[in-house]
């Protein structure tokens, strides 16, 4: 047993010589994972950088409007003092309406936590109006799944869940869907006021995702009707990814007037290019 | 003139109820202001039609405007027939962008490549759905404009609605849908019923959905409804969960209008009180259909009345959540009854 | 079955003529006192038979297409039948049947003419009416044989020899009435308490006016209620042993706004299994012979619970909210209105055996 004893502890030995000598190469393809890791977390952090941006620019945006709409009040207010009591509570309403706007704004969810999970609410608003809200429940076991919401069909609710990882992290998931959401309230609520607020406008055609809009607008003065098409094809924003012009005269689309609408349109809510183009005296 | 012509035009005439002749006439808009003048409706509707024929003759009207009567009057009274919902998966690159124009040239040329004898005629509603009527022939016969099909879909949506489709046709009107959409497949979506607009609403979610919050919604500071509070003022807490738990379920206010809900049941029979039939093998196969005029706001009474236990069984919820109204259900697995057709 | 014997005795031996009136009472009370007080509070097992059966005998196929007319057959299994039930008829004669189907000829003319009813086929077309006898009909040798009118339209200008056109029918029958009410009956009387009809609800009322003018009897309607539903559902599984009924139907309507129809279809074998199961369960232990050939209201009862449990572990919807309104298979099917339709000839006799004790059962006091 005792000669034996020497013989088996040095085969020991070198089973754990090789075992390391083997060990090497699994350690250089753990370490290409924990790179690989890392970028997807960095490509994560690009994202939340991303929405954090646009949330910030939005709410400086609202805070110029706040203001705007203050020096509106103030001056108000001085003038007629008599009801101070309902207007304090009018206030007191406005602001409370606005903490809660800064709270959807700075990415807070409505969240109430059910039976089975939690139940979401996506508040969607456009130039400071709110418009629907849409809700999801999800089931937090045995797996992360949304069991029941009222997202209507066209928006790619199973593709979004698929791309953002919702099993690991359903903030980046809520993040993009409320993003497809307030740009189609965007869409929807720029339509209507198109609708609404140009009667000249003839709308031609749209779909109830509002990704197509085809508008007839008529040349002030010469009577032509110019065709054009906005293109909303991101479907997360609310603003034509492509504008197409179509005339009887050739010409127009090209001139450095109409490139200018075209470009206007690009940048602009539709109605509101519009009013300017009216108000340039372009169209009718 | 081609009597087949005349035929429709009867045909049509009989179906439009007699209050509703003359503005349908107006909107369809092919008569003079004389031949207008002309038409009494204090007369019997047998002689009004003897007139129209004859202005028919006099016009020389073609078999496409007379289809165009047809067609104003089916967009506007839409459920007379039975609505079969269909969806269009697995959507090309492309398919976001499809226009009227560009759907309307590729659905026609597809269909008419796929069958020789067919008339299509597409029409823009008002509420961005395009309808499609579509009357067939064969290889050897004209189109049979007594018969049509009518398709109504929504661009850039995964649902088509179809009626009065014959099986053998569903085939190629699928393969000229996916075509021209830009889609892969195309599935039977298992929802019927003859509300067209219902079963629109429902597939697209356009209904009052309740769900917990912790607030009220923005949108409900304009039209909060008092029944909340009768309701707790009322009843015992037990009836107010109930009825929180119906409306969770089935939605809040009037309701898409189904008529019917098919289970077809393929499991076991469980009952801890009869041993021989808990220990058989097969599955105890049965049919249950549930009809009434409005089938989900009978649901939705079943459980806040507590005929129906709340919470409310997944297969009856299963028809609002799921937009669909035939289930097949099996025993598949562990855990409870599951809908085994395939979900998407 | 020897309980019958005892009252026969109770019933009051009044038959005279003169006193027809009181007689008919008479006849009313005599088939309530075989109801003893006792049978209707159920204390004794030996007398509950008769209020309402709880205990029936398993169906068993007769050969009943050998025995009736294949017309009159043809007519019976066809056709969905209205149920009424009628209180004994006084001086009703088998052997008068050619006179009634030229009186009530008569009295539907002259209904006609005084412009009260029946406005069938155009104005210009006479009736005529045939009573016959259904031979082979009927079970026990107490049970009156069943009488069948079918009235026909004949154009008064037509031709002679243009077919008449069958426009009404109908049939007063009784099938395993309860010997004991039967015997104790007034020698003049002839119970053929299930009236079922067929056709013009006005052509109805005229053959029920006539009738109650001249037998001095009444009608009424005959729903078919839940319990008995049951008990044909029951029944009719039953027979799965011997002739597939192929599905087993029922309809509940369930008291809900707006109101919710729950129809529930279940495979004939797996109805059968059940119902083998629920009848293998409650008879363990006692003594298979004896009661193989009956069948237990509780057995009844179980069945329902299996099936309606099976429901509610799928809706978690109890279907005891609602009433059974509506019950169908090969065999048939029944509704709680009244209305049945008998599709095979071989049970025949079972159904109507039930519809019989309904009949009798529902005949005012």
């Amino acid at each position: 047993m005792e000669g034996t004893k020497g013989v088996l502890s040095h085969l020991n030995l070198l089973k754990v010589q090789a075992r390391g000598l083997k060990a090497q190469p699994q350690q250089q393809q753990s370490r290409v994972k924990e790179l690989k890791a890392k970028v997807e977390a960095l490509k994560m952090q690009r994202e939340q950088l991303k929405a954090e941006i646009q949330t910030h620019k939005k709410l400086q945006d609202l805070r110029s409007s706040m203001d705007n709409r203050r020096a509106e009040e103030e001056e108000e207010m001085n003038e007629d003092s008599e009801n101070s009591q309902l207007l304090r509570l009018m206030a007191r309403h406005t602001q409370l309406k606005d903490l809660l706007h800064a709270h959807h704004l700075i990415g807070g969810y409505d969240i109430m936590r059910t039976r089975k999970g939690v139940c979401v609410s996506l508040a969607t608003a456009y130039e400071g109006f709110y418009l629907d809200t849409y809700n999801l429940e999800i089931d937090m076991k045995p797996r992360v799944r949304v069991s029941r919401h009222n997202i209507p069909p066209f928006i790619p609710l199973n593709s979004l869940t698929e791309q953002t990882h919702m099993q690991t992290d359903l903030r980046p998931f809520l993040d993009t869907l409320s993003q497809h959401l307030n740009a189609l309230a965007g869409r929807k609520q720029q339509l209507k006021l198109v609708k609404e607020q140009h009667q000249s406008v003839e709308v031609m055609e749209s779909n109830v995702l509002c990704s197509i809009l085809v508008l007839m607008l008529t040349v002030l003065g010469e009577k032509t009707a110019v065709l054009c098409t906005l293109d909303y094809t991101d479907h997360t924003r609310s603003l034509p990814t492509h504008v197409r012009l179509e005339c009887e005269d050739e010409q127009l689309p090209d001139s450095p007037r109409w490139k200018k609408n075209c470009s206007l349109l690009m940048e602009t809510p539709v109605h509101k290019a519009l009013l300017t183009m009216k108000k340039m005296g372009h169209i009718v | 003139m081609d009597d087949s012509i005349k035929r429709l035009l009867q045909r049509i005439i009989k179906r439009i109820p007699f209050e509703m002749l003359e503005t349908t006439l107006e909107k369809w808009g092919r008569l003079t202001e004389a031949q207008r003048n002309s038409l009494d409706f204090t007369q019997s509707k047998w002689a009004l039609t003897e007139r129209l024929l004859a202005i028919c003759e006099e016009n020389e009207w073609s078999i496409k405007s007379i289809t165009d009567l047809e067609m104003i009057y089916i967009i506007e009274n839409p459920n007379l027939g039975m609505w079969n919902a269909f969806q269009l998966l697995d959507p090309d690159e492309g398919a976001h962008s499809v226009d009227l124009l560009q759907f309307k040239k590729q659905f026609k040329s597809h269909l008419s490549e796929l069958i020789r004898h067919v008339s299509v005629k597409i029409k823009k509603h008002t509420d961005e759905a395009v309808w499609i009527r579509i009357a067939w022939g064969d290889n050897f016969s004209r189109p049979n404009h007594l018969k049509p099909t009518y398709v109504v879909h929504h661009l850039q949506t995964p649902y088509v609605f179809m009626t009065s489709l014959n099986s053998k046709l569903k085939p190629l009107l699928s393969q000229a849908l996916i075509l021209s959409t830009k889609h892969q497949t195309i599935k039977d979506a298992n929802l019927r019923g003859r509300n067209l607009s219902s079963i629109r609403d429902l597939l697209m979610r356009q209904y009052q959905q309740e769900f917990p919050t912790k607030y009220p919604s923005p949108l409900a500071e304009k039209n909060q409804t008092l029944s909340n509070r009768h309701i707790e003022a009322e009843h015992a807490q037990a009836a107010a969960n109930r009825h929180r738990m119906a409306c969770e379920a089935f939605g809040r206010g009037t309701l898409p209008q189904l008529q019917s809900a098919v289970y077809k049941l393929e499991t076991k029979f469980r009952d801890h009180t009869n041993k021989t039939m808990t220990e058989r093998e097969e599955p105890f196969r049965c049919v249950v259909k549930f009809t009434s005029t409005n089938l989900l706001e009978s649901f939705r009474h079943c459980a806040s009345s507590g005929i129906a236990s709340t919470p409310v069984s997944p297969l009856l919820s299963s028809v609002p959540s799921k937009g669909r109204n035939y289930f097949v259900v099996t025993d598949n697995g562990p855990g409870p009854t599951q809908l085994s057709q395939s979900q998407n | 079955m020897e309980q019958h014997q005892k009252s026969v005795a109770r019933t009051p031996p009044t038959s005279t003529i003169a006193q027809r009136k009181s007689k008919s009472i008479g006849y009313r009370q005599s088939y309530h006192s075989c109801l003893s007080a006792t049978s209707r509070l159920g204390l004794t097992s030996a007398l509950t038979v008769r209020r309402l059966n709880t205990t029936r005998r398993t169906p068993k196929s007769h050969n009943i297409t050998d025995k009736v007319n294949p017309e009159h057959l043809s007519l019976l299994v066809k056709t969905e039948w209205q149920l009424s039930y009628v209180t004994p008829l006084y001086q009703f004669r088998h052997t008068q049947l050619r006179s009634y189907s030229r009186q009530l000829s008569a009295f539907i003319a002259a209904e006609k003419q005084q412009g009260l009813a029946v406005e069938v086929e155009g104005l210009h077309s006479s009736f005529r009416v045939l009573f016959s006898v259904v031979q082979g009909l009927s079970e026990s040798d107490d049970d009156p044989e069943t009488v069948l009118i079918q009235i026909h339209s004949k154009p008064l200008f037509g031709k002679q020899d243009e077919p008449q056109k069958p426009i009404w029918s109908g049939w007063l029958t009784c099938i395993n009435g309860n010997s004991e009410y039967l015997r104790s009956l007034p020698e003049d009387f002839t119970c053929l308490p299930l009236f079922g009809s067929n056709g013009s609800e006005d052509l109805t009322s005229a053959v029920k006016s006539w009738f109650k003018q001249t037998f001095d009897c009444c009608f009424g309607p005959l729903e078919i209620s839940n319990t008995n539903l049951q008990w044909l559902v029951a029944l009719w599984t039953n027979c799965h042993r011997e002739y597939d009924i192929q599905y087993l139907k029922m309809i509940w309507t369930l008291p809900v706004v707006p109101p919710l129809q729950v129809s529930y279809t279940v495979n004939s074998t797996d109805a059968w299994d059940l119902w083998n199961s629920v009848r293998q369960e409650m008879r363990a232990g006692e003594d298979e012979a004896e009661n193989v050939n009956s069948i237990d209201i509780e057995e009844v009862i179980h069945f329902f619970e299996g099936l309606k449990n099976h429901f509610y572990r799928h809706f978690r919807l109890d279907l005891s909210g609602g009433s059974l309104n509506h019950i169908s298979s090969a065999l048939g099917s029944a509704k709680l209105s009244g209305r049945i339709k008998i599709a095979y000839s071989r049970y025949m006799i079972t159904t109507l055996t039930l519809l019989t004790e309904c009949a009798l059962l529902k005949m005012p006091v």
